[in-house]
């Protein structure tokens, strides 16, 4: 036994010596996008979206013959939602690789990579962060967000609130971490600004469950609008079935990592009238003509989360960005893929998003509201686009 | 007794290697270490890094649990002072990056000293729910006190810099934790070698006894306490320096389950077992990541993969639990035996 334990650690040690070896690529006629993706651990729900969407992208472009004879190739590594494992996926794509794009897992990932995409200058970057800091050109030049943060995301959900109930009360309650904290302050002004009261701010830890002190001062405050933000499903569902218990007639919102569609329909008979924002069209979406989410749903029947569009249209996004790089004759330095990025105006997305698209500082504030229809299991349209100018 | 060992002088026997061939070895060890970041791409220099940065961590933890018997689930909050104390000293008066780490070391130092206090009355799992509430005080002071911690947001640093030289990439920072870490490693294998580091030990196999002996607990278990958050710091304080952003979230409970777990995978009470637990750890998640990819699958399969790659880690660390329950340490220990004797006997 502790010989074979023997042999199998030098085996181990022996294929990590050699793994350090370069990987000899035909590095000229390629477009490389990088991913450290967390397809285990916390956040795999939407890794294991996000991934499916930019290998399906990634896919189709080549059927169609890549971009100006150039294939697409994508090189994800497992981050298991671990920044340090993030970084290390990161070093080593990218010194294997000669990377052009780089999807990064997190918001902590976005903060950390930054300085090395400064340093490097030669690949622009997006990810699963809607962080409110990332849309800072001058501090993060080689990043952009493939939608709104979550400021404009809170833009989104007030107008349409101050559009329904002018001088409405609403409540804020979000989670106790930096994502949850992350558009409150900045949302104040907002919603005063919009000539909404927020009536309440309610800070409760990630997940919490035993949420009834919460829910008294919510009763007191008696707010027309609550919108819950920095939790993916907890303590949502405790939220509402208590406040229903006790009467309270308030209508419930959350943002975008509350609102696909599974993870609203289980929160079951509870998540009957629960709104919020969604900057992309549902898979199923069918009420407008939505080309690529046909081709989407014909290479995969079965429904794919908003996770995977996210992932679908931040490589389509990378692979504009390469086309028109790429057509003006240029390099692709970060600084000149960022630039064709920021050229993007009135871009269809092939229906991924309903109206067509700007990229505004680093982000798209664009978004719509949805309403849950636990009957139909599905979230549809309450409201036409928002655009944020 | 190994052959070859006669020990003729009292500074040979006072000297921490020994024979020949572990004067060879060592200079071996030094050679690779230094030609290594000359042939290594950033990658595995970004893993050198880590892992350095880890055994200091651990081994700070094996002080305090390995050789005093004091569990604390503290350890990553302990970092978490080291490395906010750094962030705080280079953002707001750019100190320089040895009195910045050393500070850093002193802070958590003091922390430790408090959170300490409670090993006097409880001990085993009491004192490891102790060190986890003293965590969570950490992590509400991390979040909240913005004025030097900046709240949720952190602190994000400029790149270390030692007489006009930054520390910008792996390669750089290799020439600066290694070092450091090597010190800490021999540090911490000198104080057992002392009154202190003995006394250290006799409190972890019976602490009345250590007592009627005359070695006095309190002074001893904070002494530990402190030793042992000063390594966290340090390490924390280089964790700031390599990441360069350092948030409340940086240093969450399960790096300190991290930590123990190396100390016991390692082999507790042992400064081999620190390094190879810190090194299996931080590494074998990586080793399995690589074995994974040079199977000829499909993207899809190695996203099914990237689950069974955690079980697979898992039960290695169960698998050295039951087969090797003295550790990491004890397999090299048997590796090293079976040569004393060769070729006289196999």
């Amino acid at each position: 036994m502790r010989r074979t334990v023997l042999k199998s650690l030098l085996a181990t040690a022996i294929l990590s010596a050699t793994a350090g070896l370069p990987a000899a690529r035909a590095a000229d006629k390629e477009i490389v996008i990088g991913g450290s993706i967390p397809m285990s651990g916390v956040f795999a729900f939407a890794g294991i979206g996000i991934h499916a969407g930019i290998q399906d992208y990634v896919k189709m472009v080549n059927a169609a013959g890549g971009i100006a004879g150039h294939t697409l190739r994508y090189v994800p590594e497992d981050s298991a939602y671990k920044v340090d494992q993030s970084v290390a996926a990161f070093k080593k794509i990218t010194s294997q690789n000669k990377v052009n794009f780089y999807y990064g897992d997190s918001t902590a990932f976005s903060k950390t990579i930054n300085p090395e995409l400064d340093r490097a200058g030669s690949m622009i970057m997006s990810g699963a962060s809607f962080a409110t800091e990332l849309n800072d050109p001058k501090k993060y030049p080689y990043q952009f967000v493939a939608g709104p943060d979550y400021t404009q995301q809170f833009g989104i959900l007030l107008r349409y609130i101050a559009q329904q109930k002018p001088g409405a009360k609403v409540a804020f309650v979000h989670s106790d971490t930096e994502f949850g904290r992350d558009p409150i302050e900045t949302s104040r002004g907002v919603a005063k600004a919009l000539g909404l009261d927020v009536a309440i701010e309610i800070m409760t830890p990630p997940g919490a469950v035993d949420v009834s002190t919460e829910i008294a001062k919510l009763r007191r405050a008696r707010p027309d609008f609550t919108i819950f933000h920095g939790y993916i499903l907890g303590p949502i569902p405790e939220f509402i079935g208590q406040a229903r218990q006790m009467g309270l007639d308030t209508q419930f919102m959350g943002t975008f990592w509350t609102m696909d569609n599974s993870t609203v329909m289980q929160m079951g008979e509870l998540a009957e009238g629960f709104m919020g924002v969604m900057p992309y069209n549902y898979y199923y979406d069918q009420s407008a003509p939505a080309p690529m989410l046909d081709k989407i749903r014909a290479m995969r029947p079965e429904y794919q989360n908003v996770p995977y569009i996210q992932g679908f249209l931040s490589a389509m996004l990378y692979a504009e960005s390469a086309r028109r790089t790429l057509a003006a004759g240029k390099e692709m330095s970060a600084a000149n893929l960022k630039a064709a990025l920021n050229s993007i105006e009135n871009f269809d997305t092939g229906g991924l998003i309903g109206v067509p698209v700007t990229l505004r500082g680093n982000t798209i504030p664009v978004g719509r509201i949805y309403r849950a229809d636990t009957k139909a299991r599905r979230m549809v349209p309450a409201s036409d686009w928002i655009v944020l100018e | 007794m190994r052959i070859g060992t006669a020990r003729s002088s009292y500074r040979h026997d006072e000297a921490l290697f020994d024979s020949r061939t572990q004067h060879a070895w060592l200079a071996i060890l030094a050679v690779a270490l230094i030609g290594f970041p000359f042939l290594a791409d950033e990658y595995w220099l970004y893993l050198a890094c880590l892992v350095a940065i880890n055994i200091a961590s651990t081994t700070g933890l094996n002080i305090l649990t390995g050789y005093t018997g004091l569990v604390s689930l503290g350890q990553a909050a302990f970092m978490g002072i080291g490395a906010y104390t750094v962030a705080a000293l280079e953002q707001k008066l750019g100190a320089p990056v040895l009195l910045n780490l050393l500070a850093g070391g002193f802070v958590a130092m003091l922390g430790g000293l408090v959170v300490g206090l409670p090993s006097l009355r409880v001990k085993g799992l009491y004192l490891a729910i102790a060190t986890i509430a003293a965590s969570v005080v950490l992590h509400f002071v991390f979040a909240n006190w913005h004025a030097v911690t900046g709240g949720h947001a952190g602190i994000t640093l400029v790149p270390a810099e030692i007489l006009g030289l930054s520390f910008d990439t792996s390669f750089r920072l290799y020439w600066l934790f290694v070092p450091i870490t090597i010190l800490m490693v021999a540090g911490a294998a000198n104080l057992f070698r002392t009154r202190i580091g003995r006394a250290f030990i006799a409190i972890r196999d019976r602490d009345i006894s250590a007592e009627v002996l005359g070695i006095p607990l309190l002074r001893y278990k904070l002494l530990s306490f402190g030793l042992s958050s000063f390594y966290a710091g340090v390490a924390g304080g280089m964790w700031a320096y390599f990441f360069r952003v350092v948030t409340p979230e940086s240093f969450p409970l399960i790096l300190s389950i991290f930590f123990l777990a190396a100390v016991i995978v390692g082999g507790m009470g042992t400064i081999l077992g620190a390094i190879l637990g810190a090194v299996f750890m931080t590494m074998v998640p990586e080793a399995l990541k690589l074995v994974v990819g040079w199977l000829p699958l499909s993207a899809d399969a190695t996203l099914i993969l990237s689950p069974v790659r955690t079980i697979v880690f898992g039960v290695l660390i169960v698998g050295f639990l039951v087969f090797e329950p003295l550790g990491l340490q004890e397999i090299w220990r048997r590796i090293r035996r079976f040569f004393h004797l060769w070729p006289f006997r196999a």
